[in-house]
């Protein structure tokens, strides 16, 4: 068990909390971009090139982008009563 | 040290978990939503990691080099794309509620009643 | 039920199934020590059965092509979903500009910005389709490499204006490229049926190992996923923007 594995998994562990604990949604999102990115890396040393792959465009890319068009869309968006 | 991947699984659902129940915003919502599928994914790969091996690539690599699994791999790369637009179309309904009842607080909006 | 009774069974359920949970992590193989029959046989068998050197795409696209099949109906279904939900409360009064909240100040887009964009663009582009093409050879696919090209489409959209990007990318083409893939998923597994094979059996000519063209029938699936994928997420991207766009009451646009 090497200190390098021991460190990603520590680290992933960290921006998922922080994913949670970030409250207000525009945080959110940036919370999820890093989590994707922390967790392509541990994808890496767990020797899974192919799944770093898909987790780093839809982690840190697609997925935070969405997020954050939906939530001008909240903002901008009057509700038909 | 052996149980450094399962701990850390277990602590991204009990949070995931945690998230989703105490949550004022559906948007954040589904964000604790992803860092529960991400507890899956990364229970599957420690399942399928072995030490001292290789990616299961063997292009410039004799096929006998030890390698780790690639049918956990092979799962968790669909699942992660297809989780991405599952959480579109959650994010889609959110859309959809804010325009019916005009809040997003999951505590604001009690379930229809006749 | 109130959050704080909400918690409250949330605790209790931890203080039950933590103990389970304990025995669970005491008793499973050491991490890093997993017997793995299933994948020990696919390491070995699968270079000299389907002439590929990446097995996470053999056993995507070959051994376990059904779950790939499943996988991808899924997608279709959710963007499916996600469009008919998007598109149908609409209407047709979007203007091209975005919607403004409040009295917050419009930036203008920055030159640094539309250069980094245009130098990105054909790179990100390339690697995403070398991703999809070399699926069979080294780490890739059609599932990442589609993500990628869709995400490279975006840089269009910040580098440029709104207007560009939706007249490039048209969503009648997208309609029809992914149902387009996954129709020829679902014909890579109906069509070896009709020679006497085995639904998804892999009857095209395995070619060389290490050539760009080896692995039979794994090349026309992971083409067809890769149309799907990418299609299927530049769809929900331009309906997600479209969302934020202003309505224009009575001018024209």
């Amino acid at each position: 068990m090497t200190a390098l594995l021991v460190l990603m998994f520590v680290l992933v562990a960290g921006t998922g909390a922080g994913v949670v604990l970030a409250r207000e949604p525009r945080r959110q999102a940036l919370a999820i971009a890093v989590n994707g990115v922390a967790l392509s890396l541990l994808f890496v040393v767990l020797r899974a090139p192919d799944v770093a792959y898909s987790e780093i465009a839809v982690g840190a890319a697609l997925v935070p982008l969405m997020f954050l068009a939906v939530l001008v869309s909240l903002k901008t968006d009057r509700p038909k009563q | 040290m052996s149980f450094v991947p399962w701990a850390t699984v277990a602590w991204l659902f009990a949070v995931g978990i945690y998230g989703v129940i105490t949550s004022r915003h559906y948007v954040h919502l589904i964000g604790c939503l992803t860092v529960i599928q991400s507890a899956t994914y990364i229970t599957l790969l420690s399942v399928g990691y072995r030490f001292g091996s290789v990616a299961p690539i063997f292009h410039s690599r004799p096929p006998s080099t030890p390698a780790v699994d690639p049918v956990l791999q092979a799962l968790v790369l669909t699942d992660i794309v297809v989780g991405a637009t599952v959480t579109a179309l959650l994010l889609a309904l959110t859309l959809q509620v804010h325009k019916k009842r005009g809040t997003v607080n999951p505590e604001r909006l009690r379930p229809m009643r006749q | 039920m109130t959050r704080k009774v909400r918690l409250l069974v949330a605790a209790l359920c931890a203080l039950v199934s933590a103990p389970a949970i304990a025995v669970v992590i005491m008793h499973i193989p050491a991490f890093g020590r997993h017997p793995l029959p299933y994948g020990d046989a696919i390491n070995h068998l699968a270079g000299a059965q389907r002439h590929v050197t990446n097995m996470v795409s053999a056993v995507n696209f070959d051994y376990r092509a059904f779950d790939t099949l499943g996988e991808e109906l899924m997608l279709v279904a959710a963007v499916t979903g996600t469009l008919v939900l998007l598109r149908g409360r609409r209407g047709e009064s979007l203007s091209d500009r975005a919607a403004q909240a409040g009295n917050r100040p419009v930036c203008e887009r920055s030159e640094a910005v539309t250069l980094a964009c245009r130098f990105f663009l054909p790179l990100i582009t390339t690697f995403g389709i070398y991703v999809i093409l070399h699926a069979q050879l080294t780490p890739g696919g059609g599932f990442q490499g589609g993500a990628i090209v869709a995400s490279g489409t975006l840089l269009i959209y910040l580098g440029e204006s709104y207007r560009l990007w939706r007249r490039l990318v048209r969503s009648r083409v997208l309609d029809m490229l992914e149902a387009a893939g996954a129709l020829v998923l679902v014909l890579c597994g109906l069509g070896p049926m009709a020679r006497g094979g085995a639904f998804l059996q892999n009857v095209l000519p395995l070619g060389q190992t290490g050539a760009l063209l080896s692995g039979g029938l794994i090349l026309v699936e992971n083409a067809a996923v890769a149309l799907a994928v990418t299609a299927g997420f530049i769809l929900l991207l331009l309906e997600f923007l479209e969302e934020t766009r202003a309505t224009c009451e009575g001018k024209d646009p």
